[in-house]
């Protein structure tokens, strides 16, 4: 399916709870796509769908793994958590909904557009979920589209 | 060809330099790299912070602003100081001692530009207002905050407040003004900005958002220091002209980091200062991490301009003066509020065309050799030491892997690895 020549991978490993670290594979996925010499608007719109899948990891699930395909055409985001699970997906993708914990909030976080936000910036975005195992992304930004 | 389209504001005189790594070391872009025992500066990877000029033990590295001989070649010398210039004197010199002095070095008319920043910052809140743009939005008062942003950041242009900072503003009210008043072209009119900023020579010789600067050069404090310092050490104090100061206390704040929010009304309002902690900033406002603040403010240098490198008094001492003359002077203000909103309207502060990103050059231009490139680069980086010495001429083991890469030319091998095992 990957042509794996043409391709750049890189896994990152996200430890949740880990507020400290949490934001760096974002970051250096942002890093890459500047190397390469990618759209600036496109950047901005991976960075910011990259951190908000990194960051639910950190407040929602155990542990995850975030998995980065660069090709020439197009970027792919794989995420995989073991984590709680969505119970009512639909819910969850509607602007301003969250389970955040008032600690949370208080840390900034968890004002319900996490995932409203990555599906608004990627151009394919696909959530799968069960409940008390995890969560799985795919999220799918092609190098030349314009929103 | 190249040194026209990539201006900048310091130059490594290679007779004083001996190429150690200090300047390379110390550059927040990655921008030097030694070459045959001389450090030599990557054009379109500097953003003209100055940090190379502060470190160099060797005082190789000089700042291209305006000499104070080259004003004579117009015949209206006007002066406008940068509010820094009032702190770098003991607490007693007052704002007005000083222009007095200036004008007796040989301007024929000098300005408070704090007055300019007091009609900037109320310029400022009706843009907040008005425009309901992403948010933050930027100040665009940093010559060196907007280069970082163009070069590291460029999908972060857009969020840069497309409003001109208070030294074009009152150069551009100045030379409309005095060719009025005195009948005189306004090409005949030199204005010069009098500043801590080695970068202000940049942004009046290659501004980014209009044809050509309202200012026609920009003084060092270093350089006219000693001058204006020989005039009040010898002279009487000037008593009356302390007492009819007419400084505005809002306008003189922005000196220091914090200033330019200080009078906007919006709680959500930060400022950050020090070129680590901008970089740091804007990479959370690039991932969105940072929520809810209307206008950010970021000033290079660290604790904002005072801490410029082109000062003389300790920047400690001169932002507690800045806060005296801040709290003598007062924050109410000295400009009819409601004239600032009607320039507003009538575009008065706009930019004339648009801030462009300038991201650093790709590994290359073709996509699918970048991806190669890049992963050859990861290649090379796993056999280096890691230790980032900088014997071989480039910043750090990264930079050099990526040095590789792009064949740039006149690189000398890792000391550990030596040439056969790259």
């Amino acid at each position: 399916m990957i042509d794996q020549e043409a391709t750049l991978q890189e896994e990152f490993e996200i430890t949740g709870g880990d507020f400290i670290n949490g934001g760096s594979a974002s970051c250096r996925i942002k890093n890459i796509l500047k190397d390469i010499g990618v759209d600036a608007e496109i950047i901005r719109r991976v960075a910011i769908a990259s951190y908000e899948a990194e960051m639910n990891i950190v407040m929602y699930a155990k542990k995850g793994i975030m998995r980065f395909f660069l090709t020439p055409k197009k970027i792919l985001i794989k995420v995989n958590d073991e984590g709680p699970g969505i119970r009512d997906i639909e819910l969850a993708m509607q602007p301003g909904y969250s389970t955040a914990t008032t600690e949370m909030r208080e840390m900034g976080f968890g004002a319900g557009m996490g995932l409203p936000n990555i599906r608004k910036n990627a151009d394919k975005f696909n959530i799968q979920s069960a409940v008390n195992k995890g969560t799985q992304l795919e999220i799918e930004i092609n190098l030349n589209s314009k929103k | 060809m190249i040194e026209k389209i990539f201006y900048h504001s310091v130059k490594i005189d290679e007779a004083k330099c001996i190429g150690c790594v200090v300047c390379m070391k110390a550059c927040p872009t990655k921008a030097i790299r030694i070459k045959e025992r001389k450090a030599k500066v990557i054009a379109e990877r500097c953003v003209d912070c100055g940090e190379c000029y502060r470190v160099c033990p060797y005082n190789a590295i000089t700042s291209l602003t305006t000499k104070t001989s080259d004003i004579d070649r117009f015949k209206i010398k006007v002066a406008l100081p940068s509010p820094v210039l009032y702190s770098q004197f003991r607490p007693e010199v007052m704002p007005d001692e000083i222009l007095t002095v200036l004008k007796e070095i040989g301007f024929d008319y000098v300005y408070d530009e704090a007055l300019a920043c007091e009609m900037t910052s109320i310029a400022i809140e009706e843009y907040l207002e008005k425009n309901l743009s992403p948010r933050p939005i930027i100040s665009s008062t940093c010559p060196v905050v907007v280069r970082l942003i163009q070069r590291l950041f460029p999908d972060l242009v857009s969020l840069i407040i497309r409003m001109e900072p208070p030294r074009e503003i009152a150069a551009k009210n100045l030379r409309k003004e005095l060719s009025w008043e005195h009948k005189i072209a306004e090409q005949d009119i030199g204005i010069f900005h009098i500043t801590s900023c080695p970068a202000k020579m940049v942004s009046i010789n290659k501004p980014e958002t209009m044809e050509k600067s309202y200012l026609d050069g920009a003084i060092s404090i270093r350089e006219i220091y000693n001058q204006i310092m020989a005039r009040i050490r010898h002279k009487e104090r000037r008593f009356m002209l302390q007492s009819q100061t007419q400084i505005s206390g809002i306008g003189i704040g922005w000196a220091i980091s914090g200033g330019e929010i200080r009078s906007i009304k919006h709680d959500a309002a930060v400022s950050v200062s020090g070129v680590y902690d901008t970089i740091k900033i804007l990479n959370d406002v690039e991932s969105g991490k940072i929520k809810n603040i209307e206008y950010l403010e970021c000033l290079i240098c660290p604790d904002g301009c005072i801490g410029g490198p082109l000062t003389v008094e300790n920047r400690f001492l001169a932002k507690s003066n800045i806060l005296r003359f801040i709290r003598q002077f007062g924050g109410k203000n000295r400009i009819d509020v409601n004239y600032v909103r009607q320039l507003y309207e009538k575009n008065y502060f706009s930019f004339e065309r648009d801030i462009k990103p300038k991201p650093f050059p790709p590994l290359d231009n073709d996509k699918n050799k970048a991806i190669q490139k890049l992963k050859k680069k990861e290649k090379i980086m796993k056999t280096l030491p890691g230790i980032n010495c900088g014997v071989c001429g480039a910043p750090d083991c990264e930079s050099f892997a990526e040095d590789l890469v792009r064949n740039e030319p006149g690189l000398r091998s890792c000391v550990f690895l030596g040439e056969s095992n790259l």
